[in-house]
Formats: C-alpha cells, structure tokens, sequence
C-alpha cells in the first residue's frame, strides 16, 4: 500500500492551493480527485473575483483570509503567470436607504483594513460607468478578477512537477484511523497517509461520516450564471454590484467583466436540497436577465452564449441568515484530519491563505523542509490571437500547428490545443482543452472546434472514441466507432 | 382485393392527404388532391413506392475514413433495410473516385450503390 | 509575413465562395482566390450525403458531395487559387485580408472582397434550455459531422428537437445507421422542413413528429439520460401541466442557423439585424465599397440552387465593380415582411428581391409601394416564414432619385 505524509482530498482552488504550498516542502503529497480533472467543483463555476474583504464580519476567518489572501494575489499571478486584473468594483445604491448600507459596508470595510474605499455620486459613477444609473455607489478599488479555472489549474500543475502525485477519477470511498495512520479506500485502490486534509467543498461532511458523527450540517446553495457574448464587453467598466437586498424575491445582480471580454450575470443564491443538482433553472435564468436590464437597460435579449452553475457549500441554514464562518480545523475526534468546512466565497481569494494556515497546522505535526529545487512552471496561456505578426510568424516557422485555427470563435491554434492537452496532470477531456486555452468557449460553444479537438486527441494521443469525454469520468462524448472492418 | 393507402403528397407545400383505393395493381380511386400532379405522385406512392438510397461506405487507406455513396436509381421502398445491410457489411480500399460502382445489383435489384465523392490515398498501411 | 496581391478574394471556400470564384474568373477577374478555414473545399456539402441539391439549378437531384465536387472541378479548371486551412484574421476597410496557415501569416490585397463565411447553428443558449449541461447534446450539424465524415455515432437512442430540414435528415440518417431515434420535437404546429422529407425522414420510418412541444429541461448526470418535453400554448410558452419525461442519451438541436458574421462586424460593414447579415444593394455590395457578400452569412438560404445564382451575381459584379454611388434608394420591410434583400436600391433596371414573411399567409398579396406610387400587386397562393419569396421589379430612375422610400408588405 502506497504510504504519504499527507492525502488532500479534493484538488479545487484551496486543495490545490494547499498541494502547491506543500510541494515547497519534502514531505509526500498525494492527491485524491474524483473528477477527470482539477477545478470541476466550486472551483470552476464562480465569478474569478478577488474580493476585497468588504464584505466579510470583522474578526472573522473569511475577513482574515480574504484580506491576507488578496494582497498574495499579485505576487502569486507574476510567479505563475496567471492573469489578473485589478479592475475595481462598485456596490450600487438605487434608494436612499441603499445608500445607508454603503455606508455600513464602508465601514466594515475599514476596519477590516480594506484600502481605498470611497462613496462617489450617481453623476461621478456615471462618468467611469456610462451605462450604469444609481443615486451613489462604493468604489472598491482592491477587488480584482483572475480566471479562477487557470489559477486553479496551474497551481495544481505546479504542484504535480514538483512531485505531488495527483489521482484523478479517484473517488474516497471509505477513511479509516489505524493507530498513527489513515487508511484511505478509493476505487482505485488503498493508501495510507499520516494526515488528511479534507477540502472537499461541499462534499465535506460525507469525507468527515466515514470516520465521525459530524457536529456540523451542510446546507447545498446553488448559484446560477449567465455568460454575454464578448461582443458586449464595453458595457461595463469594472464590477457592478447591487447593494445586498432585503427583499427575498430579488437577488441583488452581480455583473461580473471576465479577463476574457465575456460579462457573467450572477450568482443567484438558492438553496437545494441534492448537493449534485447543478442544474441551470429558467426561474433564475429569467431573473438575472431582468435584473440586469435594470442596471444595464441597453443588454439585448440575444446576449447569452453560455450558463453554468456551482454549489455553495454553506454550513448555517436560511433561517439563521445562511452566513456561517469558515471552520478549518483539525477534528477533535479525529486527531490529524483536517477539515475545511463551508468554504465559500471570498473561497478564491482567501485560498492562498488558506494554504498557508494548512502547512503551519501540518508543521507543527510533521517536520517540513524547505526543498532547494523547487521548480516554477508558468502557466503556459500565451495566445496567438493577442501576439504580434512577427510573434506568430516566428512561432509558426518554428512549428506550423500554430498556423492551423481550430477554434474560429477565439482564434485559438492547434498547437495551444496540443499544449493543453499535454499538461502534468494528464487530465484530457474535452474541458481539460477548454479551461486550459479557451477553445471551445466562443459564441458557437464548440461548434467548430469539437471535431478538429477530436481529431487531435486521436491522432497526437491515440485517444480511443470510446474514451473520449466532455468533462466527467462518465461523460462520453460518442456511443461508439460506426462502421467497422468485419474479420 | 381491395387496398387503401393514406398518403401525403409532397409535390408542393399544400401537402394534400390523397386516400388511394388500389385493387391488385389497378388504381380504383385517387381522391384529396388538388392537382393533377397529385395524382401521379399518389399513383406511383400507391403501386410502387420507391427511394433513392444515401449512406456511407467504409474506406481502407483514404484521406477520410467513410465514402458516400447513394443508389443509381430509386430503390422499392420495402427493401431499403435490406440494401442498407448490404453497405454495412463492405469496405473499399481508396482512391475511390466519384461515380465508382460500389456495389453492382445490390440485393437483386439490378441497381448499383456509387460513390458521390472522390477520397484520395492517404497511407500505406492502415490503422481501422 | 507574405504579401499577395489579387483581383478578388473571397472569404469562405463553400458553395457560395466557389461559386462566385468561378462567377469573378468568367467575368474577367485574373487573379481569384479563395480562402478556406477547413482542409476541403464545398463547406457543410460533402457532410450532407442526401440528395435534393441542384434539382432548380441543373434539373437533377444530387447529393451534396456531387454538387460541391462539380463546383470544386469547375475551380481547379478555371485554375482559380485555393489557400486551404487558412483563417481570416481580420479584413480592414481598404480591402487588405490578415490571414494564417501552417505557411506563416499573409497580407492579401484585394481589388473586390466577397465574403462567402456561412453560418454557425444555434446553441442550446440561444434557446436558454434549463437544466444539466450533460455530454450528448449536440447541434444537428456537428452530429452529422461525427456520422458522415469521421465515422462516429454520436448517441444511441436519440431524439431530435426542431422539425426543419436539417432535423428531419439527421433523423432518418440516424435511423439508417442503427440509432433508436425516438421522436421529433417541434414548437409550432407543423413542421417547417419540405413535405417530401416529413414523408421520407419521419412518416416512412415511423418516427412520432411531436408537434406544439417543446423541450423545457435536459438532465443527466454526466451523459444526458432524459429529457422534459411539454406542449406549448398559442404563445409559444410550455404549459407545464403537460410535462413527461423522454428518456434518451442523446439530443439533437435544429434550432436554427445564424449568419456567421463576426468578421463583418469587426470591419464595420452595416449589419441588418432582421438577416443577420450585411446590409446590401442589388449588387450584393455592402456598405464598405468593393466589399460584397453572399451565401449564407448574407442571409440564410433555402436552397443551394439559389444561393449558388446569386453568388454568381457576387461575383460578376465583384468585378465589373459598379460606379461610385451617387443616389439610392432603401428598401423597408413592411407588415408582413420579416426582411427583404437587397436593403438599398443604387441604380435603375430590373431589381431581384427575396424576402422572408413574418407568419404562415394564406393566398396573401405581395404589394411593393415607392412613396404612393404602386410598383407591383401580386398574389401569392401561400407564403410561410420557411420558404423564400423571389420576385422582380422594375425600378426607375425618377424612384431612385426621389429618395422615396420602397416598401414591401403583405396584404391579407
């Protein structure tokens, strides 16, 4: 049975996160992901929001992570060449009352050390946001967006070269303690490992059964997205918020610009009973869309090209108000599990904290060395479509895949698909492509580029039809090779 | 003995249901039409309902792996499963060059499936 | 970077770009060449094996590869020039094309520039189709991709929403090759696709058309595993008290082309949005001068017979370059009418129009007024959004001066 010093179990931002931390260290890392890829949770389906921290109690764990985490952001995004944008953000007042809760927001804000907050008039916003109408709104200059999939992504990559091995389509079905160690069942087989870190989203409380009574519940919040077309881009500026809203029935609309051009509306906030229900609902569908239109009356009715949702993973009900604080802690039950429960957002933002916190935790139970070798892969997003002419044709003299366009939407290059499908992790589907180079994103989501991916899978990796997926251990793109050679 | 067959012209966008009344091969009565084309359409529909026949054809050694082909002519209609097994069960090895008889009188009926499009030779050795 | 200079250059190697190619090389034009993104040539053609191509145009039914490879031959004998797997990367006004291949990057300057791009299907958002984003879903034409071209089945036990053409053909196709297709799904009342592939798609193979439905969500884990499907009201809105589950692995979606114009966009040319494509005179030209368009990025064609007449259109007069513009006249879409082609009038003569109505005519009148004066009465026996209505119209020089505005409309 292969033995480690520490199993993460789950590789979304903050698992991944805290493997790239501990692969700095030599100790043994091992990776458990039931997904054909990192980042297929919460991870992948959110707003790329660096948050500021305005919006977290004082004193809290989700205050102290997301400011610390925030301010790591940037160094984080030059090491790995992850891309990051510190476009702002502004929380929008409509009614005079709205306005009071700017205020409150500003001040909480302050004292959790948030920088550079300032109230500005309707007239003023309207100046940097053309298309934008309110009373006043609080300009948040720390909030950025990053594209949380590749920072995500990248870090578990880093991870991976530097010797943390990574199983993906590996499921934990059981934990056990036996004496010092866990022993770990997956349906890939058994291992043991000194410490279990459990960052597992909103899966936690299934990891934290197998070896305990929780003394927590999970409650599945679902958030909806909508995705404009990037031909609508200049609407806004920077992010546009609405104030937090008292009123059940509305959501309060986030209108989030992407480093990509695309605009995402949402997330809604629904809570669910099936933890797996990632469905796109027409309630909500509709709902964005109409409360968009009131901040952006000028969006078309043609403006979506895609929808997605993620799950929360909240650990305090509606009735208490849904807010609960992080609680990343080693059980007590269970000495050396460590679990990360009710990870929401600022989850993006505060993970490279998080990561942090971990490793001391695990410092103090295993001695951690620093490696000398640690080795820095930078993520590898250099688009054709955004080089110079003399760029490209030097890339294409050298290699002429990067002249061949298999995704028309984006402009993206049968050698970036290539690139992609190359990764450490191994991890090739159809959403391993996409996440990695765009393709597959555009307005034809897919139309174009599938067959030419395909083709490429097949014929640069000699990947089987059959095995071919969408995104998930299950998710066969195809039924099977039509006509064959009879013997 | 007499036969009735509902049957939907497809001369025109009106779509006028005919009711066809058939006895042995005669036609007895041609009635829902609203033309004389109807009446030839339901005729033929009646006697002898025939299809020209697409699909694909497996290729060794092609730029692509498929070639299509189509019937020279109609095919009777009650047979086409029958001529469709005849496709599945072949392949060519390429070139294949468009009006090429794939298969000569397939399944009796003195019709030939050819290709419609040219596929060039790709390679040597092949990986199906 | 390469630098090439021709007399035309088309963008898109499809039916329309090599009909206009040949078109441009008859009427004059010595340098011709045409730009394809795709390692073959005929576009969505040799993907679409039934037959029902060029019965207009050349009195006989051919299948899709035969018409293309009979434009394809008449290219290579013209010795027309092809850059293949070659994408356009951006047009600027004074008509010089960035384009790349696996040869490098080329600066193509061009005398006349016929775009040719296509269309692109709609996608499951452009309907906002709740529920999972499983594997199998699947535009029509991508699946029949994946049949015709590379060999693969898509699916198993299939059903297919939207009854137009490119729906019914994938239907029987499937069928032929051992699918369990399950049904149709259609939001209006009939079907929009031709009779004769109502008969011989989905009657001849006993495949349910199930009409006034529409599908309101799709499920499934990973792979799709069933579908909802309700009947609609007069407004097209699901009444969900008629909600049943279909269980599939597999949906095909006939919702729909939508020009492919991105290019155009980024150019600046005037685009109609009722066509989605350029706005264009009797000469196809676009509002940048020298730039024309035609095909399916124009406006999305029925047939392939008039698509290929009017690419030729594009292409002569891509070449005998009409004078500069000094007066003309805009056509308007009235009641009735959903567009109309060309949108502007530049000079006197016999003008061809093509027009989409808005919803299903009985026996309609097609009346075309310049200011008060009557240019034509007509009446059609039926008219309905899917078929095209053609027609001809003199038009005078004292219209084209007087600035009057020309519109077409329906009566009754």
């Amino acid at each position: 049975m292969r033995n480690f010093h520490v199993a993460i179990i789950g590789s979304g931002v903050v698992g991944s996160a805290i493997a790239w931390e501990l692969s700095k260290y030599k100790i043994s890392v091992v990776v458990f992901e039931k997904g054909s890829d990192v980042c297929s949770g919460a991870s992948k389906a959110n707003s790329g929001v660096i948050h500021s921290g305005i919006n977290s109690p004082n004193n809290s764990l989700k205050a102290k992570f997301c400011v610390d985490g925030n301010k790591m952001f940037q160094s984080l995004s030059d090491e790995l060449n992850i891309p990051l944008r510190w476009i702002g953000k502004y929380v929008i007042a409509k009614t005079q009352d709205e306005i009071k809760k700017l205020q409150e927001l500003e001040n909480v804000g302050k004292r959790n050390k948030v920088p550079g907050l300032k109230i500005h008039t309707g007239s003023e916003v309207n100046k940097k946001e053309t298309n934008v109408d309110c009373e006043a709104a609080l300009w948040v200059p720390t909030a950025g967006i990053t594209l949380p999939y590749q920072f995500n992504i990248a870090l578990a990559e880093n991870a991976a070269i530097n010797n943390v091995n990574f199983f993906l389509e590996t499921e934990v079905i059981d934990l056990k303690k036996k004496d010092e160690n866990f022993i770990i069942t997956t349906n890939k087989g058994e291992f043991q490992s000194n410490i279990v870190v459990n960052s597992t989203g909103v899966n936690c409380g299934k990891i934290v059964e197998m070896v305990e009574e929780p003394n927590f519940n999970i409650y599945p919040c679902r958030g909806e997205y909508l995705v404009l077309d990037k031909n609508y881009s200049s609407l806004v500026n920077s992010m546009i918020y609405q104030v937090p809203q008292s009123d059940m029935g509305v959501l309060g609309i986030h209108i989030t610009p992407t480093i990509e051009g695309n605009i995402l509306l949402g997330p809604s906030a629904e809570f669910i009973d099936d933890s797996n229900d990632k469905r796109n609902t027409k309630d909500m569908m509709n709902r964005l869309i109409k409360e968009a239109k009131v901040i952006l009356p000028s969006l078309p009715d043609d403006a979506i090209i895609n929808a997605y949702s993620g799950i929360r993973c909240k650990i305090s009900p509606p009735e208490k108000g849904g807010w609960a604080d992080y609680r990343i802690e080693e059980s007590k039950k269970t000495p050396d599990l460590l679990n990360l429960l009710g990870i929401e957002s600022p989850g993006l933002t505060a993970a490279p904290a998080i990561a942090q916190h971990i490793t001391e935790i695990i410092s103090k139970k295993i001695e951690i060395i620093k490696k000398s070798n640690h080795k820095i892969r930078r993520f590898p997003n250099k688009r054709f479509a955004e080089m110079s002419i003399i760029e490209q044709s030097e890339l294409i003299s050298k290699d002429p895949r990067w002249g061949r366009i298999i995704c028309r939407c984006e402009n993206i290059t049968e050698a970036e698909v290539i690139q992609a499908l190359s990764n450490p992790l191994n991890s090739r589907t159809i959403a391993s492509v996409k996440y990695r180079c765009r393709a597959g994103m555009g307005r034809c989501q897919g139309g174009f580029c599938t067959q030419h991916i395909v083709r490429i899978m097949q014929q640069y990796f000699d990947i089987n039809i059959k095995d071919i997926k969408l995104k998930s251990p299950k998710s066969n793109l195809f039924y099977r090779e039509n006509k064959r050679l009879r013997k | 003995m007499d036969n009735q067959k509902r049957i939907t012209c497809i001369v025109c966008p009106l779509s006028c249901k005919i009711l066809v009344k058939t006895n042995k091969k005669r036609i007895e009565l041609v009635h829902g039409n609203k033309c004389k084309k109807g009446i030839e359409y339901a005729r033929s529909e009646a006697l002898d309902p025939r299809r020209m026949l697409t699909s694909t054809v497996l290729v060794k050694y092609g730029d692509w792996p498929l070639v299509s082909v189509k019937s020279s002519k109609p095919i009777p209609k009650d047979i086409i499963y029958k001529v469709l097994n005849e496709i599945k069960k072949i392949s060519i090895s390429a070139p294949v060059k468009m009006g090429q008889i794939i298969i000569s009188n397939v399944a009796g009926t003195n019709i030939n499936i050819i290709a419609t499009k040219n596929i060039k030779k790709e390679r040597e050795v092949d990986y199906i | 970077m390469n630098e090439k200079s021709v007399n035309v250059a088309i963008i898109g190697g499809g039916p329309a770009g090599l009909a206009a190619a040949i078109s441009a090389k008859k009427n004059g034009a010595e340098q011709v060449l045409i730009l394809e993104r795709n390692s073959w040539l005929g576009g969505i053609l040799p993907q679409c094996i039934h037959d029902g191509f060029g019965v207009e145009e050349l009195g006989k039914s051919l299948t899709g590869p035969e018409y293309s490879e009979m434009y394809i031959d008449m290219v290579k004998k013209l010795k027309i020039k092809t850059m293949m797997e070659t994408m356009v990367l951006e047009l600027n006004k004074n008509k010089t094309i960035i384009a790349v291949n696996r040869n490098g990057i080329y600066k193509i300057k061009a005398k006349a520039i016929i775009l040719a791009m296509g269309c692109r299907e709609k996608t499951r958002w452009n309907a906002m189709i709740p529920g999972n984003r499983p594997s199998g879903v699947y535009t029509a034409g991508v699946a029949q991709s994946f049949i015709n071209l590379y060999n693969i089945m898509p699916g198993k036990n299939v059903l297919i929403l939207g009854s137009g053409d490119v729906g019914l053909i994938i239907a029987r196709r499937l069928k032929f090759e051992g699918a369990n297709v399950l049904g149709v799904v259609e939001i209006l009342p009939y079907s929009s696709g031709l009779p004769r592939n109502v008969v011989q798609c989905l009657d001849d193979y006993d495949i349910p058309l199930y009409l006034n439905q529409t599908i309101t969500s799709i499920e499934g884990k990973e792979r799709v595993e069933q579908v909802t499907i309700a009947q609609v009201d007069k407004n097209k809105n699901p009444i969900i008290s008629t909600e049943r589950r279909i269980k599939c692995d597999t949906l095909l979606l006939s919702l729909g082309l939508i020009p492919e114009n991105e290019l155009s966009k980024k150019t600046n040319i005037d685009i109609d949005k009722q066509t989605g494509g350029p706005i264009v005179d009797q000469h196809l030209q676009t509002s940048q001068e020298g730039i024309f368009a035609c095909g399916n990025c124009l406006q999305v064609y029925d047939t392939v017979d008039l698509l290929s007449k009017d690419a030729k259109k594009a292409g002569k007069n891509a070449v005998l370059a009409p004078d500069k513009i000094k007066n003309f006249v805009k056509v308007k879409s009235g009641k009735g009418v959903k567009y109309i082609i060309p949108q502007i009038v530049t000079k006197p003569g016999n003008i061809f129009f093509t027009l989409r109505v808005e919803k299903p005519y009985e026996i309609p009148t097609l009346v075309v007024k310049a200011g008060d004066k009557e240019l034509m009465r007509k009446k059609l026996p039926w008219a309905n959004p899917a078929n095209m209505v053609e027609f001809q119209i003199n038009v005078d020089k004292e219209t084209i001066i007087s600035n009057d505005l020309i519109e077409v409309m329906l009566d009754g």
